[in-house]
């Protein structure tokens, strides 16, 4: 794979994430992309289990665990304190689970993005509480079995867009990214860089352990959730220009399901409300980026 | 003052212990995890187990890739010293293992062959191969043919003084006296037997082995090597064969190499379905003449490769299927040939069953008749023995070691099934490694010793392994197209082979095919998979969640940190090539 | 300089003096004042800070957090429902010992929105690990603000400043507002013991366990300790400077009182008068007012009701299910003493109910005409409301 990173690596190995975790691939991309004049916040997610216990941490840079809704604000004062000091170099980033992102902490990151703070805010999004034990959040797909959405009571929701919540705000730049693309989530996090104001990242990062697949398949589910649209790789800048980044060859969903302990229950005909919604958020997105299907 | 009794106040009363770390987690050894062990472990090619001289394919398109030309050339030459002459003329075997040809298209193997042999020409290149230190024993060979001179290049590597005793005036033996030049050009012959010689081979043109010179080569060399091929074309064995126009297909072709090309204006058939057939046919129509091949099949069951069949239609070479001969008569200057129609009544491995079809015949009016149904030994004692104790018949090979007396050995199209150049490399190749072993240890060690350095499944055997290469290490497992993770290979479409178009290939025996650019091999030859390789992707490095990846200065340029590896195995199926495995851990 | 400020302009001007660098924000009423004066300061450049307006108090604590971790003297204020959504975070606060300062401005909690002085709202965090001090006027304001800041960074622990909704904060008073020279001089630049640092980095708040977890809540009750002793250390120096101090408590009449009220807040102003008028009379009323409620002065309290033949508590306050809080800390604390004098607990003035030296005279007669308290907490001047059924 032909991808500029550096060989420095901004995290130590004996974190306790799971085998297979795609949290733990997802920092590991963003750190380097970052480099060290980074300053991470960190409000609860899986993450603040797996930087390790005191008197530990995984990760080589500053870090503020923080209260499970306060990553927007907890970001915000930071960005406001290193302003106070004179440091324009240090970026601050807010790392997030879905559930801090989507849910509990939605308030916080709207009101931040909608003040412009000047911060990357990056959900990696596992599709539901995974660290208390997986409980469903409002990233939780349509058709998957969490503890609290179990047998019959599957998920009857749809995903909540974030991405398209936070471009009614018309964020700076809000992009998509997966952990199985690299190189697109790269240049990703070195584009959100290099702009001021807010800037947020949704990583799909797969969870082998709340998913029920094998650990060893986490990449390869993360990618065939791009492959099938389930999971777009799109840019949004200003709330405005929509570049969507692969078009790809639209494998239909059923596989994808059909792989996860998560998705078992689902019948044929389920599948095929599934793949009607899933073509018809593609066709959306097609639409808002001036193409057509 | 303020920042006095401040400084003070704090100094007093500092904290003890907060929620604060400085500490790295690297004390936490999470390889105790672990029930799974990934490590690295390179297997098989496919194409490589399918080449009977075992050449390290997978191997050869990495280095071509990287633009290691030279490198990738040699690794060639430790397997078969004739890359030049099979990247023209084999039947790539390897193609149709290929992976690539279920996930788009095959590998255009035998191209990239023969530009690293192009590029070795041009370039003037010496290779560095691996030898061992001098032995002791002589080996005589008899008949400077592909199988001969191979059996002599390998020797050579592993030690050995021989001697190529050849009939002719020039060695090469079929490349030299069989194939047409269109396929295989002199130089290009010329400089890979330059090569063998350079090793230190020792090649003695006009000094045919008689059975007299047999016997004398049995008292001064410790083994002879018999490689006289079949240079006799088999009888049609119908009335009217000893005519004068009916030729001798094997000796036509041995003509126009010799530059005394016999007249051939008119019709000329050619009967059988063979390569040589087929190079009869297609140097008659550039000699100007008419060419007919009658075969006694379908055309889809004639032995010569395909591409031939097809370029020689495209030539203009009739082709008349399910006839075989009954009789030839004289008409005048004119020759009447009654074919009997046969018809197909099954299939039989692989080919059509045919029978006569009822009484029904037809008649050809032809200027001259060539045969080329077959070839056997010239001399009845060239053929090895019959299976008996004290003789090993290999896959490519027979062996007899006699008590008190030298070994005698036999290859090449004496011994094979398939009549091929690279097959004709494997018996060398074998012969070879049965010889030392013999002489080393004795001839209970020939089998186990094969066992030991075999491609994959078998037969094809690796002298770099034989020798103790780094190729010793895979992994026997054949890759399967199923164990490659396709999400890292776009759609690419083969390179096209550049060649002559009709109009000028028919008018001249000049070589068809051409070359092509480093940037078309490069390009081709990153197409291929590198099925069971490490081709130094490093999507183990880059995905490993936990950091267990470690780049380092070693061959393999990275190891594993089992202190930490939770055994995920994500490394292992993000490895687009089957170059890692992953297995129980035993604790 | 004396000027004649309302009491929110106050906190502002003291937030100004201690070169505040972050303030964060949500506007409730009756904080409102404080929060626009600040927004204004920073906007014409009296004030060289970030003025983070945020959307909700949640938001507000956990931005300071962010802030002061990074290293910059902090600042805000809430009040009520405010203060009960930052409670979360008031615990955060602490633990990860930062000296925050917060004005808070008592007021009664709902349903029932009532926007008028209450102290259940501040009393309800009293376990968070903040430092609370209980201002009677706004010079108290002021002065207590400054030493807020030296206080808090002293012992590594946030301080909150609280006073009366609308009785303080909308009041105008006559202050002594001090010179930005002078504040200087009592207060130094902030320099964090630990912040977040690319040059040293390090992480706040991971993950703990019960084997450390139980020291560090140690050591923050050891900096509360510290925070008592420090306070009179830190009051020499501003009385050393201005020329003012409060104490921890203030034992007014104490000595030969035979019934001392126990108050705090505004009400302590009122008791003040009603002391005059009583002894004027020849009733031996003393009055013991608690400033400094966290960390509870125990001894000074001992001390000062030692003498004391009965002890009234007013509070503004309750705890629903127990008693008024102050009452129960005084209970506490006299518990252990060799003798101490009953307590009296009385509830007066809540949710903005005005507490008139009427009301004060009642409980003083309640108290000197009963042996022992008649009940734990006996409710003044509730009346019986009909509207429709």
């Amino acid at each position: 794979m032909e991808i500029e990173l550096t060989e420095r690596e901004f995290m130590y190995p004996g974190h306790v994430g799971c085998p297979g975790c795609g949290a733990a691939i997802a920092m590991r991309f963003v750190l380097k992309a970052l480099g060290e004049k980074m300053m991470m916040v960190m409000p609860a997610c899986c993450w603040s289990v797996i930087a390790g216990p005191y008197p530990t941490s995984t990760l080589k840079i500053p870090v503020i665990h923080s209260a499970f809704e306060t990553g927007g604000a907890t970001a915000s004062g930071v960005r406001a304190a290193l302003d106070m000091k004179g440091d324009t170099e240090t970026t601050v980033v807010t790392w997030a689970g879905d559930g801090g992102t989507f849910d509990i902490g939605f308030q916080a990151l709207s009101g931040a993005v909608e003040r412009n703070e000047d911060f990357i805010y990056v959900c990696y999004d596992n599709e539901a509480y995974m660290n208390t034990g997986i409980q469903r959040s409002s990233s939780t797909p349509y058709g998957a079995w969490t503890t609290t959405t179990p047998g019959k009571d599957w998920k009857k929701m749809r995903k909540k867009n974030i991405v398209e919540a936070l471009v009614a705000h018309r964020i700076p730049y809000a992009a998509t990214a997966s952990i199985s693309h690299p190189e697109d989530l790269i240049r990703k996090v070195q584009k959100a860089k290099s702009i001021k104001g807010s800037r947020f990242l949704h990583i799909f990062a797969s969870c082998p352990t709340g998913w029920k697949i094998p650990s060893e398949m986490a990449v390869k589910i993360a990618r065939m959730a791009v492959q099938t649209n389930i999971f777009p790789l799109y840019e949004v800048e200003d709330g405005l220009h929509y570049t969507i980044n692969l078009k790809p060859k639209r494998f239909p969903v059923r596989e994808y399901f059909k792989i996860q302990g998560r998705f078992q229950h689902l019948t044929d005909q389920d599948l095929e409300v599934i793949q009607k919604m899933v073509d018809e958020d593609w066709a959306l997105l097609l639409r808002k980026a001036g193409e057509h299907a | 003052m303020a920042q006095k009794s401040q400084a003070q106040l704090t100094a007093e009363n500092p904290i003890h212990i907060m929620p604060r770390s400085t500490q790295s987690t690297e004390a936490n050894k999470t390889g105790s995890w672990r029930y799974l062990r990934p490590r690295y472990e390179e297997k098989t090619a496919p194409c490589s187990a399918a080449c009977p001289a075992g050449e390290d394919i997978g191997k050869i398109e990495m280095l071509t890739t990287q633009g290691l030309f030279k490198e990738a050339w040699e690794t060639i030459l430790r397997e078969n010293p004739f890359p030049g002459v099979c990247g023209r003329v084999c039947f790539h075997p390897c193609e149709g293992a290929c992976n690539r040809g279920e996930f788009d298209d095959a590998i255009a193997i035998h191209s990239i062959e023969r530009f690293l042999a192009d590029t070795a020409e041009r370039n003037d290149l010496k290779p560095l191969l691996e030898r061992l230190p001098s032995r002791p024993e002589k080996v005589a060979i008899a008949g400077a043919g592909p199988s001969g001179l191979a059996a002599a290049w390998f020797l050579t590597l592993l030690g050995y003084t021989c001697d190529v005793f050849e009939a002719s005036a020039e060695a090469g033996g079929i490349l030299r006296w069989g194939i047409p030049l269109y396929r295989l050009p002199l130089t290009a012959l010329r400089r890979e037997i330059a090569q063998i010689e350079a090793q230190g081979v020792r090649i003695h043109t006009g000094r045919p082995v008689t059975a007299d010179f047999l016997k004398d080569l049995e008292r001064s060399y410790q083994a002879v090597y018999l490689a006289c091929g079949h240079a006799r074309t088999t009888a049609l064995r119908v009335p009217g064969e000893e005519m004068d126009g009916v030729g001798d297909g094997l000796k036509f072709l041995e003509k126009v190499r010799n530059g005394e090309p016999p007249p051939v204006t008119g019709v000329c058939a050619v009967i059988g379905g063979g390569n040589t057939a087929v190079d009869v046919a297609r140097s008659i129509v550039r000699l100007g003449g008419e060419a007919l091949i009658l075969y006694r099949r379908r055309r889809r069951d004639m032995p010569a490769f395909g591409d031939e069949v097809q370029m020689a239609l495209e030539e203009g070479v009739k082709l008349t299927e399910l006839v075989a001969p009954a009789r030839v008569e004289k008409d005048g200057g004119r020759y009447v040939v009654t074919l009997r129609q046969m018809k197909v009544t099954g299939e039989e491995g692989g080919r059509g069953r045919v029978e006569p079809d009822d009484d029904k015949t037809i008649e050809v009016v032809v200027d001259r008749l060539f045969k080329a149904t077959g070839a056997e030994a010239a001399e009845g004692w060239h053929n090895p023995p019959a299976a008996d104790t004290g003789t090993l018949a290999l896959s490519h090979c027979t062996l007899a070691t006699r008590d008190g007396r030298n070994t005698l050995a036999w290859g090449g199209d004496l011994t094979n099934d398939i009549k091929s150049v690279v097959h004709a490399v494997a018996s060398g190749k074998q012969a070879a490694i049965a010889l030392d072993t013999l002489f080393r240890e004795g001839p209970d060690a020939i089998l186990p010793k094969f066992d030991a350095c075999v491609v994959g499944n078998g037969p094809s055997l690796s002298m770099e392994v034989y020798m103790g290469g780094e190729r010793r290490l895979r992994n026997r497992h054949v890759v399967s197209y199923g164990e490659i993770n396709t999400d890292y290979f776009r759609y690419a479409p083969r390179m096209t082979q550049p060649r002559l178009v009709r109009e000028e290939r028919v008018r001249t025996f000049t070589e068809i095919d051409l070359r092509v650019s480093g940037n078309i091999a490069m390009r081709e030859a990153e197409r291929c998979f590198n099925c069971g390789l490490c081709n130094q992707c490093d999507n183990c490095h880059l995905f490993c969640p936990d950091l267990s990846v470690i780049h380092d200065q070693s061959a393999q340029g990275r190891h594993i940190n089992y202190d930490y590896c939770k055994g995920c195995g994500l490394c292992v199926v993000e490895c687009p090539r089957n170059a890692m495995t992953l297995e129980e851990e035993i604790r | 300089m004396k000027q004649v400020l309302e009491g929110s302009q106050a906190v502002a001007e003291a937030v100004r003096l201690a070169r505040v660098q972050v303030i964060s924000a949500y506007p409730i009423t009756p904080q409102t004042h404080i929060v626009e004066f600040l927004s204004d300061y920073c906007a014409t450049g009296k004030m060289n800070a970030k003025f983070l307006r945020v959307e909700s108090e949640h938001s507000c604590m956990a931005a300071l957090i962010g802030a002061q971790s990074t290293g910059v003297r902090t600042f805000t204020a809430t009040s009520g429902q405010g203060l009960a959504l930052m409670h979360e975070l008031l615990h955060w606060a602490s633990g990860a010992r930062l000296p925050i300062v917060m004005a808070e401005v008592n007021r009664a909690l709902a349903p029932g929105w009532n926007i008028w002085v209450d102290q259940t709202d501040s009393l309800a965090q009293r376990d968070t690990g903040w430092i609370q001090f209980y201002c009677e006027d706004s010079q108290e304001v002021i002065d207590t603000t400054l030493q807020a800041y030296k206080l808090a960074e002293s012992v590594a622990l946030p301080v909150m400043v609280v006073l009366d909704a609308f009785f303080l904060s909308h009041t105008y008073e006559p202050v002594d507002l001090p010179e930005q020279e002078e504040a200087d001089r009592f207060l130094p630049p902030y320099e964090a013991r630990f912040e977040l640092d690319t040059k040293n980095p390090c992480t706040f708040g991971p993950l703990v366990p019960p084997a450390v977890y139980m020291e560090m809540r140690h050591d923050m009750a050891a900096a509360m300790d510290t925070a008592l002793t420090n306070f009179a250390r830190i009051e020499d120096e501003f009385e050393q400077i201005f020329g003012r101090r409060y104490g921890a408590v203030e034992a007014i009449a104490c000595d030969d009182a035979e019934i001392v009220f126990v108050t705090s807040g505004t009400v302590t102003s009122t008791a003040r008068l009603v002391l005059e008028n009583l002894r004027a009379r020849g009733e031996k009323l003393g009055i013991l007012k608690i400033k400094l409620f966290r960390p509870f002065p125990f001894e000074f309290i001992r001390k000062a009701l030692k003498g004391a033949k009965k002890v009234a508590v007013i509070d503004r306050n309750f705890s629903f299910g127990a008693s008024g809080i102050f009452a129960q800390e005084v209970r506490a604390a006299l518990c252990n003493a060799e003798v101490h004098a009953p307590v009296f607990g009385y509830i007066a003035g809540i949710g903005g109910r005005d507490v008139t030296p009427e009301v004060l005279e009642e409980i003083y007669w309640k108290t000197k005409n009963n042996a022992v308290p008649e009940r734990e907490s006996v409710w003044i001047g509730l009346q019986e409301v009909r509207h429709g059924n």
